[in-house]
């Protein structure tokens, strides 16, 4: 009975292999399971996936490419839409012990966008109450869309420009308060702008002239002076579910060649996040306007001008869609995590350019909505995927990094 | 595996294989499980990457609804080099639940070396080696949440080891900066892996990052290192291949199955491989394995480097049904937990018991034993949380030395009501008599459910006896099935007039069945069955 039992518990024992006699106690049961068991060991061994998983982990291989090669680390996109995907290489070596951060940073796109930039920060002075930056920068803009401006522009008057600047900027900064700045920064700034090279549109010269473009074919040099004040309560400035961000900032611009293109601008952003069901959703709100005001009949040239429309305000439209001297621009979104790693937002924006301040309001603004897929960790949003609907159709924006 | 797979079909069929479904020296208490030698044992390292794919995508694991295979013949589960009994067979006294595993008073004081540290990513620490030459790893809180993740650490290693698990020394330390020293043969590990000899600067760094005192002293665990060689951590199914010792499937296990219980308890959300450890040890001239459980510091609340994630104990991070219902329904339908609502501690992060439910609670992701939980193995890991009283829990808790005294009794008030939860539950799911014991002739048990208070007691009690036949598991009736009133059943007088080893069944409102032994005139108890 015994033996018929055990060749139906144990069909896999081999034949010749003797049945163990009767156990008298349990023990002794499992003792025998273990005794046949050490004749049978095999040794631990991974399957070649989880082999590979475990030295891609233990051999840093995320890392090391976040790292670079020698500090220097590949650095993706961050160009304007239409310029084509870009990529490049960016370094940020810390110095003296913390003390000073410097950054240096190439990068092009396959549409010929190039931006060079360097810098070092000191941002930990005195205890963290004092920062100072300095900042060199190039960017040349190959193919950066004009329509005419304000609001009535038309999708069809489509040129291109070419923007090239090279800056140079100090900030000093003061930290009075815990999420308090305050500042100011002094800088040059020249600017270059020629024919556009989109070979789909016309350049801008083409099409405009000086009255409807102020400043066309000028190169103005610009050396300028700016004030602000930053308050900053987001839990998480690279994916904010609570607290916001407010920022006031004066600039002016003096034409060092007199050319008459000198001008103040008064930029003011604030962003504020609404979070509930334990911040699993989030109502996320944001309100920006920049005023400019020349003296002396001078004029703000087309390309200091700010610019609505894009993956950045008015979702519906094209970058660049709408310019003119002045802006208000507003954006409502609601975000729901759908699994850790992945927000889903819903949106709408509004804003308007206009001419003068007293076309400042809420009136005629122009509208577009949308939905959008945020793929984060908890610190950040690292790629957006965002589908914006306006009147003049729909647009898919793919950028890394969050909207606000 | 498949080794495996044929060991424990031997195992549960060895009532058939071995025609008699009780031995002499059941029912049994020990599981001598260091009989072999381990002599081959190697270091075993786990991809947790790995881990994450195969239980939240690959079906790992034996997966049928069968008896849990290493419990003795009153289904409980004998100590072992997995398990020890404790709070759960006799009360431990107070001050046996504060001491926990902790055989000495931690680190001694005076000077301390740092002999490695690791001063990257988000859970800066370090080694070191005090003046008795014992070495611990030194853990700290997260800034934003001071207290919170050493007090977890604590507390919840208390626990477990009251429930009967293995698991490290751990001590909450206060200390200075004054009172470390670098080794100079100390290296550090730096953010890509690489080592190079550690200088007071890292020292420095690492304190920059982590929470200080008023009075100028650092909050941190130090987690005596375990006795032993490791040799990495267990899965929870399948058996090591290099252990002898090794024959019941982790699956298969009570204590792990059980295991799934006390994480919902505390909230160990974590509680996946990668957080155990074999330790290679010797015993009785022997080398053997010893299983740990290791690193709490996510559990009640406290996700180690902040508060635990909502969703942490509610769903697990891949799980399609939740996540298409919020896509499709634009966030407006959610789970309950999205509703959870936390006071405002940050020493104890998110932990809470209004929405937790037993039935539902999950860690991080699938976990092949907690998968296979039946009723009789969340009625096992619910009688011994059960055993926790007001007192004992307050005791525990108190060690975690929360400086706020309303997040202590916040968290005293939450686990007992998780407590509740969790017996109510569980004691529903099986006919909770228990506590079986001979009185003349009479066998006397209790109604837990009703003992508790988590449901009326019911009126009565149906009583069937058996002859029954350890040899060919023949039953033969000794009467009539009788009613009784709850609490009691008499023996009838045929069993109680047997001579020789006799064997007997009640079987009790026929969901629970209870063997007797008669030997030299007396019974004993040595079966129980629930179904």
């Amino acid at each position: 009975m015994l033996i018929l039992a055990l060749a139906i518990a144990m069909p896999a024992i081999a034949e010749d292999e003797k049945e163990p006699a009767a156990a008298s106690s349990r023990l002794e049961v499992w003792k025998t399971l273990r005794e046949e068991k050490a004749q049978r060991l095999q040794p631990e061994r991974r399957n070649k996936l989880e082999n590979a998983l475990f030295e891609f982990k233990e051999r840093r291989i995320l890392e090391r490419f976040q790292a670079g090669f020698h500090g220097i680390r590949p650095k993706l996109g961050g160009f304007e839409t239409g310029s084509g995907f870009g990529m490049g290489a960016e370094a940020r070596p810390r110095l003296f012990d913390g003390l000073l951060d410097a950054r240096v940073s190439a990068q092009a796109s396959l549409k010929g966008y190039q931006r060079y930039e360097a810098g070092i920060s000191l941002p930990r002075l005195a205890d963290e109450r004092f920062f100072v930056n300095v900042d060199l920068s190039y960017r040349n803009s190959p193919q950066q869309d004009f329509f005419g401006l304000g609001a009535e522009s038309q999708e069809a008057d489509r040129t291109s420009f070419r923007y090239e600047a090279a800056e140079y900027a100090a900030t000093f900064g003061v930290r009075p308060i815990a999420h308090v700045e305050t500042g100011a920064a002094a800088g040059i700034l020249r600017v270059r702008t020629g024919a556009g090279t989109d070979p789909r549109f016309p350049s801008i010269e083409e099409i405009f002239d000086d009255g409807e473009a102020p400043g066309l074919g000028a190169q103005p040099d610009y050396a300028y002076a700016a004030l602000f004040a930053r308050v900053d309560t987001r839990d998480r400035p690279g994916n904010p579910r609570s607290g916001g961000a407010y920022a006031v900032e004066w600039k002016s611009y003096g034409d060092i060649g007199d050319d008459g293109y000198g001008f103040d601008r008064f930029n003011v952003e604030a962003e504020h996040y609404f979070s509930f069901f334990n911040e699993r959703r989030v109502i996320a709100v944001r309100a920006q306007t920049s005023l400019a005001h020349t003296r002396n009949g001078n004029r703000v040239p087309y390309f200091m001008q700010p610019a609505l429309g894009g993956s950045e305000d008015l979702r519906g439209f094209r970058e660049f869609r709408f310019r003119d001297r002045n802006l208000l621009g507003f954006n409502l979104e609601y975000r729901w995590e759908a699994f850790s790693g992945l927000d889903l937002a819903l949106f709408g924006d509004a804003g308007k350019v206009f001419e003068t301040s007293k076309e400042f309001g809420l009136d005629d603004l122009k509208t577009s909505y949308g939905f959008g897929l945020r793929f984060n960790t908890a610190e950040s949003v690292f790629w957006r995927i965002d589908t914006g609907f306006g009147r003049e159709g729909p647009r898919l924006f793919l950028k890394f990094g969050h909207v606000f | 595996m498949r080794f495996a797979v044929i060991l424990l079909t031997a195992a549960l069929l060895q009532d058939i294989a071995f025609a008699q479904k009780f031995h002499p020296d059941d029912p049994v208490y020990v599981d001598p499980d260091d009989a072999v030698d381990v002599r081959n044992a190697a270091r075993r390292q786990l991809s947790d990457y790995y881990d994450f794919l195969e239980n939240t995508f690959l079906n790992v694991g034996d997966r049928r609804a069968i008896p849990a295979v290493n419990i003795n013949t009153l289904g409980e589960v004998p100590d072992s080099s997995w398990f020890q009994n404790r709070h759960g067979r006799t009360t431990m006294s107070i001050e046996a639940l504060e001491r926990g595993p902790n055989t000495g008073d931690g680190p001694a004081s005076g000077t301390w070396r740092v002999v490695d540290a690791k001063t990257e990513g988000v859970t800066p620490g370090f080694r070191i080696r005090d003046g008795r030459g014992d070495q611990y790893f030194i853990k700290f809180d997260p800034i934003t949440n001071p207290e919170m993740a050493t007090a977890a650490e604590v507390i919840s290693t208390k626990f477990f080891h009251a429930f009967g698990y293995n698991v490290p020394e751990n001590y909450l330390v206060f200390f200075n900066r004054e009172q470390l020293e670098v080794d100079p043969k100390a290296r550090v590990e730096g953010d890509l892996g690489k080592t190079r000899p550690m200088t007071t600067a890292d020292l420095d760094d690492i304190f920059r990052r982590v929470h200080r005192s008023k009075d100028g002293f650092y909050r941190a665990v130090a987690s005596k290192l375990l006795p032993g060689r490791p040799l990495g951590p267990f899965k929870y199914y399948g058996a090591r291949a290099d252990d002898p010792n090794d024959v019941f499937p982790h699956e298969h296990r009570r204590e792990l199955r059980g295991l799934s219980v006390f994480c919902a308890w505390l909230n160990h959300d974590d509680s996946r491989a990668i957080n155990t450890l074999d330790m290679l040890v010797e015993s009785n001239g022997r080398s053997t394995i010893r299983h740990y459980l290791i690193d709490f510091g996510s559990t009640l609340g406290s996700g180690s480097i902040a508060a635990q994630k909502p969703r942490a104990g509610y769903e697990y991070l891949w799980e399609p049904k939740p996540v298409l219902g919020r896509v499709f329904t634009l966030g407006i339908w959610d789970r309950a937990w999205i509703r959870a609502r936390y006071p405002d501690f940050p020493s104890i992060g998110r932990f809470e018991s209004d929405v937790f439910d037993p039935g539902a609670w999950r860690p991080e992701y699938p976990n092949p034993a907690f998968l296979n939980t039946l009723p009789e193995d969340g009625y096992w890991a619910a009688k011994i949380i059960m055993a926790f009283t007001v007192d004992d829990i307050r005791a525990i808790v108190r060690t975690g030395r929360l400086s706020d005294p309303r997040a202590e009794e916040y968290l005293v008030e939450t686990l007992i009501e998780r407590r509740n939860k969790i017996g109510r539950y569980w004691f529903s799911k099986v006919l909770s008599l228990d506590n079986f014991r001979l009185d003349g002739d009479m066998l006397r048990f209790d109604h837990l459910e009703s003992l508790y208070d988590f449901a009326p007691a019911p009126a009565a009690v149906t009583a069937r006896w058996f002859h029954f036949d350890n040899e060919t598991g023949k039953r033969t009736p000794l009467g009539p099935e009788t009613e009784h009133a709850l609490g009691a059943a008499p023996i009838p007088q045929a069993a109680a007039g047997a001579t020789g080893e006799t064997y007997f069944l009640v079987e009790l409102s026929n969901r629970v069945h209870v063997y007797l032994r008669r030997t030299s005139g007396s019974f004993s108890i040595v079966g129980v069955e629930r179904f």
